[in-house]
């Protein structure tokens, strides 16, 4: 059946997410994956369809005009896959009328089943509804109607997950850090900040924190932590090696975790990870599920990075220079999952083995090819 | 433990009690020191109390000053104890009786870096050009191992011309007492580097082995010629013969990445250049020198060299060396490219390790990963005798009043070490004088120069 037409301000809306993002007026993972929730709420309350497979080709236009529009920006595609997803549970619960619980007991033959990923299911929100019926041709709206107020309820559960990422990162600080440990982080990381500064309130403990040239995010987080009471020390990205043999730990922040356990992360985290890893240091990186993408990097291309303003690296100031050299500033780089020990999400602590199985959790596998 | 030594309490019997104390380790009588001391601050009042913790440290010294009852004095002479006993403790001693252990700790750590204090008087009778090169190592103006030593030496040889031997003296006795407050001078703006310890080492063999007999003149002129012949020979042709065993490393179409600003290893790519060698170079720099920057200019500002006749057929001038530029951060992406890492060095020690600018360990270590060569290029007079385990101990911190502080806040506190130490695993190969050795070799080369020589 063919999808109907979407209504104007919908698309306005869409249009406009699109061109902030092109135009990079929106940056950070966690900021690109609020407004795309937004504006899904937006067209899933404004959109007409009649069956399932409607919505989802609705919803998946949306995020394919908007991976578009910034393809380095993974959390937009999977704040979209993290919608289809509720959306399809919710569909189940209402349809079939059983909701799909975890199973409690323990039998061979549940084993047996069981050696499918357990998905994350939401406490179902229908009762026996299993008055749901499709293209009715005598009442087109009656579906729509009957699934939007649980579809609202279900985006209303991801934007409280977004909300509260913070919060739930640092809720198992206190395991992490201990009394007078020597921690190294870099660049600008609100979850990084927010569970140092959860942990400072119970331990005493030095941070130190590399500049991360040529973006100097690290002076901002030597700020806010210093701010918060945390005895912290700024050095320069050189500095690294020499002061790696005192550190008891390494936290980072992502951009984007990968499905093989690696991740995006801003420059300057691989040689931190390479230098912890000569040193043995534990390598832990904060972050948030909304960060889980389904791609795969089994190489560092260079074409997988994002690159930065190079006159922050070489200036015209240098002006005689400025013709005559080539200058390089990426602005991520990619880490192996070999360099990184624990991925600490809102959702509990992760080794990066596992990061596939989450993935298989959290998104349907039809959805990552938007 | 305490209650037994609170036992001796009266001071009229100190001698039994030390031996007990020389029993204890080090760490149970520090214990016992934090403990006296917050008892100290609790009970104030009672000068009884206070005796105690001069007795509980064990060094002889203190037993000159525990009889004094006064609180003032007592936590001046324990704290001047303190810092003797205890060096790593130096800012923690007063800061100990306050609250914050932990920041007293983070600083305990790096105290032992060398940090400078500036603009302070000039002491004693120092020669006005000593006094320049001071200020002006204090400046960061002249900055490179083999800079200074060059420096150091060529202002040397103007003090002895200016010398006159005091009467009833030798040359070969006096003139070295009349130098070291001089290096002393030079050493309070910076802490002296391996190359200045080394040269200044054979100055003084030389000075000593001097004839008596010779007449002044001629023996300063003597140590004049020994001076030049030195950098002549350690520095200058050294450096001939490291371009010449470097170049044949370099071949047409090569990528090149070296770090920072070297001066031997700029000499070693621009003599390249000159063969005729066609390759690109990577500059990596960060800061807070950002000497790499020097670098660039001195590559692509290769004066244009005109056409050039051939076997009959006229040849355009070769194009400027390629340069790319990046900062630390960026390395792994660039690491990829690069064909051969070359870099320099500040000192070489016996176990194979290299001391050189902060970051130079960085960059090893990723092109070891990525099998990526790594050629330190470092004349033998940077050789020292010692062996040197992490760049954590003996380092230097940039002055902040050079480089400031990007934000001010409490709790904040920016360090800034200049240098730091690569592991002989992340080296391949190390150029000097006497060959291309590997780096488990860098010990046996006082024995390839011959051991006069060191």
């Amino acid at each position: 059946m063919a999808t109907p037409a979407p209504n104007p301000p919908t698309i306005r809306a869409v249009e406009n997410l699109a061109w902030k993002l092109r135009r990079r007026q929106i940056v950070g993972s966690r900021a690109t994956a609020l407004e795309t929730l937004l504006v899904l709420r937006q067209v899933i309350s404004k959109s007409k369809f009649s069956n399932m497979e409607q919505l989802v080709t609705i919803i998946r236009g949306v995020g394919r005009r908007l991976v578009e529009a910034q393809p380095k920006e993974h959390s937009v595609g999977n704040t979209v896959r993290k919608v289809l997803h509720h959306i399809r549970e919710e569909y189940h619960t209402a349809t079939q009328g059983t909701a799909v619980t975890a199973t409690t007991g323990f039998s061979i033959s549940k084993f047996v089943l069981l050696g499918q990923p357990r998905k994350q299911t939401a406490p179902p929100k229908t009762e026996n509804k299993g008055t749901l019926k499709e293209n009715d041709p005598d009442d087109p709206d009656s579906f729509a109607r009957g699934l939007k107020p649980v579809l609202m309820e279900a985006i209303q559960d991801v934007l409280d997950e977004l909300e509260t990422v913070y919060d739930n990162v640092s809720k198992n600080a206190l395991n992490h850090i201990h009394s007078d440990e020597i921690i190294l982080t870099l660049g600008m990381s609100k979850t990084v900040e927010h569970f140092l500064i959860s942990a400072a309130h119970h331990r005493n403990y030095t941070v130190m924190v590399l500049e991360t040239a040529p973006s100097y995010g690290g002076r901002d987080m030597a700020q806010a932590l210093s701010a918060a009471g945390i005895s912290t020390f700024l050095v320069p990205d050189s500095s690294l090696y020499g002061l790696m043999s005192r550190v008891n730990k390494v936290i980072l922040g992502a951009h984007a975790i990968l499905a093989n356990g690696g991740m995006f992360a801003i420059t300057g985290s691989l040689l931190a990870a390479t230098a912890a890893h000569a040193h043995c240091t534990p390598v832990v990186v904060c972050a948030g599920q909304f960060k889980l993408t389904p791609l795969w990097n089994l190489y560092h291309e260079y074409g997988a990075l994002d690159f930065g303003d190079p006159s922050q690296v070489l200036g015209f100031e240098e002006g005689s220079l400025v013709d005559k050299v080539d200058v390089v500033n990426p602005f991520y780089d990619y880490v192996q999952s070999n360099l990184i020990d624990a991925f600490i999400t809102n959702d509990g602590d992760h080794p990066p083995s596992s990061i596939y199985r989450l993935i298989k959790e959290t998104y349907d596998d039809e959805d990552n090819e938007l | 433990m305490a209650a037994h030594s609170q036992t001796n309490g009266p001071p009229a019997t100190p001698t039994p009690s030390h031996p007990t104390q020389k029993s204890m380790t080090k760490a149970e009588r520090r214990e016992l020191q934090e403990k006296q001391r917050a008892a100290k601050l609790a009970q104030k009042q009672q000068p009884q109390n206070a005796d105690s913790p001069n007795k509980q440290k064990a060094k002889p010294k203190s037993d000159a000053a525990p009889r004094r009852s006064t609180g003032a004095a007592e936590k001046q002479s324990s704290a001047a104890d303190g810092s003797k006993s205890h060096s790593k403790d130096t800012p923690g001693t007063a800061m100990d009786n306050d609250a914050g252990t932990s920041i007293s700790r983070s600083l305990r750590i790096f105290s032992h870096f060398v940090l400078t204090k500036h603009g302070h008087g000039v002491k004693g009778d120092i020669h006005p050009c000593i006094i320049r090169l001071a200020l002006q190592f204090s400046e960061f103006r002249i900055c490179g191992a083999n800079a200074r030593c060059i420096a150091t030496l060529i202002a040397f040889k103007t003090v002895i011309q200016d010398y006159t031997t005091p009467p009833n003296n030798t040359l070969s006795r006096h003139l070295m007492t009349h130098l070291s407050p001089q290096i002393s001078h030079l050493v309070s703006a910076r802490p002296m580097s391996v190359t200045m310890g080394n040269a200044i080492r054979q100055l003084k063999l030389e000075i000593s082995g001097s004839d008596i007999d010779m007449p002044e003149q001629d023996a300063k002129d003597l140590l004049c010629q020994k001076i030049d012949d030195y950098i002549r020979d350690r520095i200058i042709i050294a450096d001939e013969v490291i371009q010449d065993l470097a170049c044949k490393k370099i071949k047409d179409g090569d990528v090149i990445l070296t770090y920072a600003r070297s001066s031997i290893v700029e000499k070693v790519l621009l003599s390249a250049y000159k063969q005729g060698k066609r390759f690109s170079v990577i500059v990596v720099d960060s800061r807070p020198l950002l000497e790499g920057k020097a670098l660039l200019q001195a590559l692509t500002s290769t004066p244009p060299v005109s056409w050039t006749l051939s076997s009959a057929s006229l040849l355009p001038p070769p194009p400027p060396i390629p340069c790319t530029y990046a900062l630390l951060p960026a390395l792994p992406s660039l690491i990829t490219e690069a064909t051969t890492v070359i870099l320099g060095a500040h000192s070489l020690h016996s176990n194979g390790a290299v001391f050189s600018r902060a970051g130079t360990a960085l960059v090893a270590m990723m092109a070891k990963q990525h099998s990526v060569p790594v050629l330190v290029c470092c004349e033998t007079y940077k050789f020292s005798e010692t062996v040197m385990l992490d760049g954590f101990g003996k380092n230097e911190l940039a002055p902040s009043h050079l480089f400031p502080a990007p934000a001010q806040a409490p709790n904040l506190e920016t360090l800034n070490p200049l240098y730091d130490l690569t592991p002989p695993s992340s080296i391949t190969a190390v150029v000097t004088e006497v060959g291309l050795i590997p780096p488990s070799s860098i010990s046996s080369i006082p024995m390839a120069l011959g051991r006069m020589n060191l």
